[in-house]
């Protein structure tokens, strides 16, 4: 049977389920991209990403029936596994700090990824490259929200599914992610001259 | 609006969420009479678009090709896995038979030759007389009732699953002298100048009701609403006869 590109990721699923290879294939050509991109933007590395990626198929095959499709949708199920999965290899390479330690927000909040300003006049690549740096230097707890919500363009409420906490959670932290990101992208001298990184006027 | 509440919303207009159009509103009139916050409503587009670029950037990346090949010959295996699968279930089955038919044949033979053993164990417990209980001290019955019982000794296979774990307390001094009639005594107060070296000799208690007023003649509070009350106390009489000290009893 060939299957139409149009049946639905819990159908392909349900047929993956029951043997259907070509429904696997499928599937994985849908949804392979946005947990690749997802693994590379969370760990940086290739390698990571590769293997989380594979990670997440093989335990679809595996423990696929665990999915409830009232719970959320295909895709924000296995971005849920992929976010276990980068975690677990990042935490073992010793690349990231625990989830949920708030200790070093500080710290980097007042680093600056770059010296130069790559807001106002650096070339497109240069600018790119910046923003990536400063995207994976964020605490982990952010940079999830920025990747998926930012980069991945997923809906506040699919990443609250995602990461299993609230909507207004993912506001905040986002809220939050992006201003690590402008006093990292913004250059010291800039920081030190204001002292501050907003500034309160009540005007 | 004030800087602090464009501060709330200043992300979302800067990445062009959905919000309502008034605050909309509000919020830009606050940026062009603040240049503070129009200089960070610029930083936050500036953000946004250079986040934008990179998702743009990232956008055509996928996983390599050959993974999908692996992923599915991962799959074809797991299929071809099946059957053996099965073939291998059918053999648990049968060791599962085996060993049911073997347990019940145990089973069997230990109940008959208890059955066996049984009939001269019954002819000597008729002979021996039944451990009289009440010449046991409380602490003697305590350690009886502590015993590990005979499941404790079985391999753990055959313990049964027990549904709630009671702890059996060991009895303070005072409770074991009074855990038979749950009494509450004073201690023994004297009735006369005498040495305790006097009781050695051994002596007697009797059990007697006093008036509760005599509680006061040794100090002790009495409830006036119950004056007319008797009250329990045991009198401690020596080897003479005399009585050498009083305890209540309640």
């Amino acid at each position: 049977m060939k299957l139409k590109s149009d049946v639905n990721d819990n159908d392909l699923l349900r047929l993956m389920l029951a043997g259907d290879e070509e429904a696997l294939a499928l599937l994985y050509r849908r949804r392979q991209g946005s947990v690749y991109r997802f693994a590379l933007q969370m760990s940086g590395s290739r390698s990571i990403a590769e293997d989380v990626t594979q990670e997440v198929f093989l335990f679809l095959m595996r423990e696929g029936h665990v999915f409830d499709d009232s719970k959320g949708t295909v895709g924000a199920f296995l971005l849920g596994v992929a976010r276990v999965h980068v975690r677990r290899r990042l935490r073992a390479e010793h690349r990231l700090e625990p989830l949920g330690d708030d200790a070093e927000d500080d710290d980097v909040f007042m680093q600056s990824a770059t010296d130069v300003c790559p807001l106002e006049d650096l070339t497109r690549a240069e600018t790119i490259e910046s923003v990536r740096k400063a995207v994976l230097s964020l605490p982990p707890k952010y940079r999830e929200v920025v990747v998926l919500c930012e980069l991945q363009d997923v809906s506040y409420g699919e990443t609250a599914e995602i990461l299993g906490c609230a909507i207004g959670t993912v506001r905040s932290r986002l809220h939050r992610g992006r201003a690590l990101l402008l006093a990292k992208l913004r250059p010291a001298a800039d920081v030190e001259e204001t002292g501050a990184t907003t500034v309160r006027c009540f005007a | 609006m004030n800087c602090q509440r464009f501060e709330t919303v200043v992300s979302e207009l800067a990445r062009g969420q959905m919000m309502a159009a008034e605050l909309r509103t509000e919020a830009l009139a606050h940026s062009d009479i603040c240049d503070d916050c129009a200089a960070r409503l610029g930083d936050e587009q500036m953000l946004t678009l250079g986040l934008q670029s990179l998702a743009s950037e990232l956008e055509s990346l996928e996983a390599p090709r050959e993974l999908e090949a692996k992923l599915l010959e991962a799959f074809r295996a797991r299929t071809v896995v099946v059957p053996i699968a099965k073939r291998s279930n059918s053999r648990y089955w049968l060791a599962a038979i085996a060993a049911m038919l073997l347990i019940a044949i145990s089973v069997v033979a230990f109940r008959w030759s208890n059955r066996q053993g049984d009939e001269p164990r019954e002819a000597i417990k008729q002979e021996q007389p039944k451990p009289d209980v009440s010449n046991k001290s409380t602490e003697q019955l305590a350690q009886d009732v502590e015993k590990p019982p005979v499941e404790d000794s079985l391999p753990q296979q055959w313990k049964p699953k027990r549904v709630h774990p009671v702890t059996l307390r060991r009895p303070n001094n005072a409770a074991v002298a009074n855990h038979v009639t749950k009494e509450i005594a004073t201690d023994f107060i004297p009735l006369s100048y005498m040495s305790p070296a006097s009781l050695q000799e051994g002596g007697q208690i009797i059990r007697v009701q006093v008036p509760r007023s005599a509680l006061a003649n040794f100090g002790l509070p009495v409830n006036m609403d119950r004056y007319n009350e008797k009250v329990k106390a045991d009198v401690l009489y020596g080897v003479d006869g005399m009585a050498r000290a009083i305890r209540f009893v309640q």
